[in-house]
């Protein structure tokens, strides 16, 4: 017995939260993708306690590819932003608005 | 609530993981935020390690600490200073996030306070590696496939876009 | 009797015929007709409808002819045909109608002369003559008012006939509207008899009127009545007669004198079976005719127009007709009603002469004894007329006036005897002023500000105008012949051709008999004396009443008593308020700008919904959380009220 499955759960939400606030109050570029990665962390850290609840280890399973998929994302948005960065200068979350309506 | 260690160490480091995970998402500095990134992420890992899942703390550490934080390292120390006056903390621009934040999380708390499955406590276990790898690569085959396409494309990707223009 | 129904359908066919062709004679894109042939078509269709109402008088047997021409409507429940009744009544009044119209007809030839819009003119005349011969002959209630809607359509068309100038447009609108008040009543009376008899027919009515409820009949009556005032400008619906002068002269002479202001008292002859049957509704119109009487020509004594003062005058006269309907007599109504038409149609023929000559010359202080010096048989024409209105013996006004006050005097019922002698004070003011205008017009000193050496010089008049005067002039003398009421040979002959008894109670030939006509004379005498005591050689009165401000009593009377003013305020003021408020507020506020309104209020929203397309990267993911909040928000709203 270690914990109520619900209080890993808040954990997990909270932690999802967090991103979510990072990825929105934060303008540059960077911090948008760090706040991206503590959400993914948050969801791993769902499926590994439902893993652990149902005693399956298909959920543990998932959080890895949920690891290898951040990997995917962040090795193509870190070049994204990369290549913007040489390509105008901009780091900044508002100065991209070509596609304004 | 049986108070017994694992649980006072599970209630540890869930203290630990949400003040470095807020301390990296308010840093002023893109290198601060991933430092303590890092120690949330080895937070994680630790806690991957309580719940029973000794090969994806490895992985985490591995792929997510080691790997992922170091490359936004490598990104952030080559990119020239930026003007530091951009990104000042306004109070106004966090109010909003964080009173959406409120709403979803007050919804989740009372979604997860009214499943009955919630108050079950959690009974210790441990997936070995064997067994891990074993289902990984018996059932879930075509999964490992897909990803290991994504991972390419992805590396394809990257290099298309960092790319010299000559 | 086949003779009779083709001169009674070409009596009828002729003026609509003739009111047709002047369309035909438009010029639509070719040459127009030559002149001469528009009039000559016109004054042929009425004339024709002179002789076949002559024809149809001559070959009129013992009963009278009823004829069917065709069903109009036929419902389960409603039927109406167009059918005629042609009675003695009806003959005499065609004959008159007939006359007048075919006399006018030529007259208004020269006179219109200068008009290039001459067919509008004659169109809207011969339409005219059919809608009022509709009226004499319709023995359909339905019939009979689309004959009265038509007489008030050609009259507002005629009276506001030239239009450029909003003045006569707007006095045609009002005698329009005026009439139209009085047609409500006629339409809400032909729904009572309808609902309550089941018939639509004259005829029928009058035969069943005893089966009715005496309130039924009296409220029918007053209906009646209401709208017979309304048509022939009684009080206080007089106030549309003295403005519809701005029609051409021949119009007023027409219409505005002999025939539609007489269509009302005709509908009341008409239905007076019905109407004798309710003592209530008889004093109503007596009473009505004698205040009239007496208010039309108290007003008539202070007007400078010549127009407006014959105006007046026709109001007060139709007055009279009505006070003898209501005191019963029916010859003593019709007697006065021809011998009025062929006298009043000669002054505003008259007047139109003199007006012509003193080129467009309205004001009677104006003219003067040059008139008469250069124009003697203008002057005894007219003085004619002025004879015979003002009812001094032996000439025509004086039989029929006195056959009325006989009447009246005779009549058991309450009230009457006042009603006498308010027509008798009526009386004596109509000898003054009709004398009153012929000493102002044709014996009046010139205006101070006129050069006294020089003569006048007056536009030339056509011959035939003054001409045509004289067959009316012969007409209002010798009148009086038709109906005689003293044992003459020849005498009574139109009560007996209407078929009424004709002896008052006191008998023939008695002494109050004598004793009454001789009051009547007494009293056109005294006026004469009166209109040569104020404007006589001596002209005591004439210019310094004419140059002196005038007194308020003067004024409320010239002004026909505020009632126009009276009308504006309580009618014409709040209907205008409440059209601008609906115009104003509903329409264009409510209706118009809502409409805007709505159309504007879609544009800002999409304008400020394009507010959020920033196309910012910050935006969107801002929208994500904001659309994630609203999904959990609405799952938190189903999880409270999934509570117990």
């Amino acid at each position: 017995m270690i914990v109520p499955f619900g209080h890993v759960l808040i954990l997990a939400t909270l932690l999802f939260l967090l991103g979510a606030c990072c990825v929105v109050a934060r303008r540059e570029l960077l911090m948008i993708l760090i706040g991206v990665e503590i959400m993914l962390n948050g969801a791993a850290l769902a499926f590994v306690a439902a893993a652990l609840r149902w005693q399956l280890a298909d959920g543990q399973i998932f959080a890895l590819f949920i690891i290898a998929v951040a990997a995917a994302e962040v090795a193509v948005g870190l070049a994204l932003i990369v290549a913007a960065r040489q390509r105008t200068g901009a780091m900044h979350g508002d100065d991209f608005n070509r596609l304004r309506g | 609530m049986n108070m017994n260690i694992l649980a006072i160490i599970f209630y540890l480091l869930g203290a630990l993981l949400l003040t470095t995970t807020a301390l990296a998402v308010t840093r002023q500095q893109p290198v601060h935020a991933v430092l303590f990134l890092i120690v949330s992420l080895v937070t994680v890992a630790l806690l991957f390690l309580l719940l029973g899942a000794p090969l994806l703390a490895a992985f985490q550490v591995i792929l997510y600490a080691g790997a992922i934080m170091v490359l936004f390292l490598f990104v952030i120390m080559t990119m020239p200073d930026r003007d530091p006056g951009l990104d000042r903390f306004l109070r106004r621009r966090w109010l909003t996030p964080l009173f959406l934040c409120l709403l979803i999380g007050i919804s989740m708390l009372l979604l997860i306070d009214l499943d009955p499955v919630a108050t079950l406590d959690l009974a210790a276990a441990r997936v070995e590696p064997r067994t891990f790898g074993a289902l990984l690569f018996n059932r879930y085959w075509y999964a490992v496939e897909l990803v290991s396409l994504l991972l390419f494309v992805g590396l394809a990707g990257a290099h298309y876009l960092g790319r010299q223009k000559s | 009797m086949t003779m009779m129904h083709f001169h009674l359908t070409f009596l009828l066919l002729f003026p609509l015929a003739g009111a047709v062709s002047m369309i035909c004679c438009l010029p639509m894109g070719g040459r127009p007709l030559p002149r001469r042939v528009g009039e000559t078509i016109a004054c042929g269709a009425s004339a024709g409808a002179f002789v076949m109402a002559g024809l149809a008088m001559w070959t009129m047997g013992d009963e009278p002819f009823r004829k069917v021409f065709w069903q109009w409507m036929a419902g389960p429940e409603f039927s109406s045909e167009i059918a005629i009744l042609y009675d003695p009544l009806a003959a005499v009044m065609a004959l008159m109608v007939t006359f007048v119209a075919a006399l006018i007809h030529i007259y208004s030839v020269p006179f219109m002369r200068q008009e290039s819009d001459y067919l509008r003119y004659f169109f809207l005349l011969n339409l005219f003559v059919f809608c009022m011969l509709t009226i004499v002959l319709a023995d359909d209630l339905l019939f009979l008012f689309l004959g009265w809607e038509g007489v008030g359509l050609c009259s507002y068309g005629l009276i506001g006939y030239w239009y450029r100038d909003p003045a006569n447009c707007l006095a045609g609108r009002k005698a329009f509207l005026l009439t139209r008040i009085g047609d409500a009543a006629l339409l809400i009376a032909i729904a009572i008899f309808f609902s309550h008899l089941g018939t639509l027919s004259l005829t029928a009515i009058n035969q069943q009127a005893v089966d009715l409820a005496p309130g039924l009949i009296t409220l029918a009556g007053l209906l009646l009545l209401f709208a017979a005032m309304a048509k022939s400008a009684q009080m206080p619906l007089q106030v549309w007669l003295p403005d519809a002068m701005a029609g051409p002269t021949p119009v007023s002479a027409l219409i505005h004198a002999a025939t539609m202001v007489t269509a009302g008292v005709y509908l009341l002859m008409r239905f007076l079976p019905l109407l004798s049957l309710s003592p209530g509704v008889m004093l109503a119109a007596a009473l009505v005719g004698a205040v009239t009487a007496l208010l039309g020509a108290a007003a008539a004594l202070t007007q400078r127009d010549i127009k407006r003062l014959l105006a007046w005058s026709t109001i007060s006269q139709v007055g009279f007709m009505f006070l003898g309907l209501g005191a019963g007599s029916l010859a003593g109504s019709m007697f006065h009603l021809l011998v009025h038409g062929f006298c009043k149609s000669l002054l505003f023929l008259g007047a139109g002469c003199i007006i012509r000559l003193l080129r467009d010359e309205h004001d009677i202080f104006r003219m003067g004894r040059s008139l008469r010096l250069r124009h003697p048989p203008l002057f005894a024409a007219f003085a004619i007329g002025v004879v015979a209105l003002a009812g001094l013996p032996p000439w025509a006004g004086f039989f029929s006036k006195g056959e009325i006050l006989a009447a009246v005097f005779y009549h058991p019922g309450p009230g009457y005897r006042l009603l006498w002698f308010m027509a008798l004070l009526a009386a004596l003011l109509t000898a003054f002023y009709a004398f009153r205008l012929l000493l102002l017009v044709f014996f009046g000193a010139p205006p101070p500000d006129a050069d006294e050496k020089r003569d006048p010089v007056f536009e030339p008049l056509p011959a035939l105008m003054p001409a045509l005067l004289w067959p009316l002039a012969l007409l209002a003398l010798a009148g009086g012949l038709l109906n005689c009421p003293l044992a003459m040979p020849g005498g009574h002959w139109l009560s007996g051709y209407l078929g009424t008894a004709p002896a008052p109670p006191g008998g023939e030939g008695s002494i109050s008999d004598w004793g009454l006509l001789g009051l009547d004379g007494l009293i056109a005498l005294v006026g004469l004396g009166l209109a040569w005591f104020c404007h006589g050689p001596a002209d005591r009165l004439g210019w310094r009443l004419a140059a002196a401000p005038e007194s308020t009593a003067h004024a409320v009377l010239r002004n026909g008593y505020g009632l126009d003013s009276f009308y504006r305020l309580l009618v014409a003021r709040p209907y205008q308020a409440m059209a601008g408020f609906l115009w104003k507020r509903v329409d264009e506020k409510l209706v118009d700008d809502s409409l805007t309104g709505a159309g504007r209020s879609l544009l800002t929203t999409g304008r400020l919904l394009g507010l959020w397309t920033t196309g910012r990267l910050t935006t969107a993911l801002q929208s994500l959380l904001w659309g994630a909040a609203a999904i959990f928000g609405l799952l938190l709203l189903g999880i409270w009220r999934a509570l117990p």
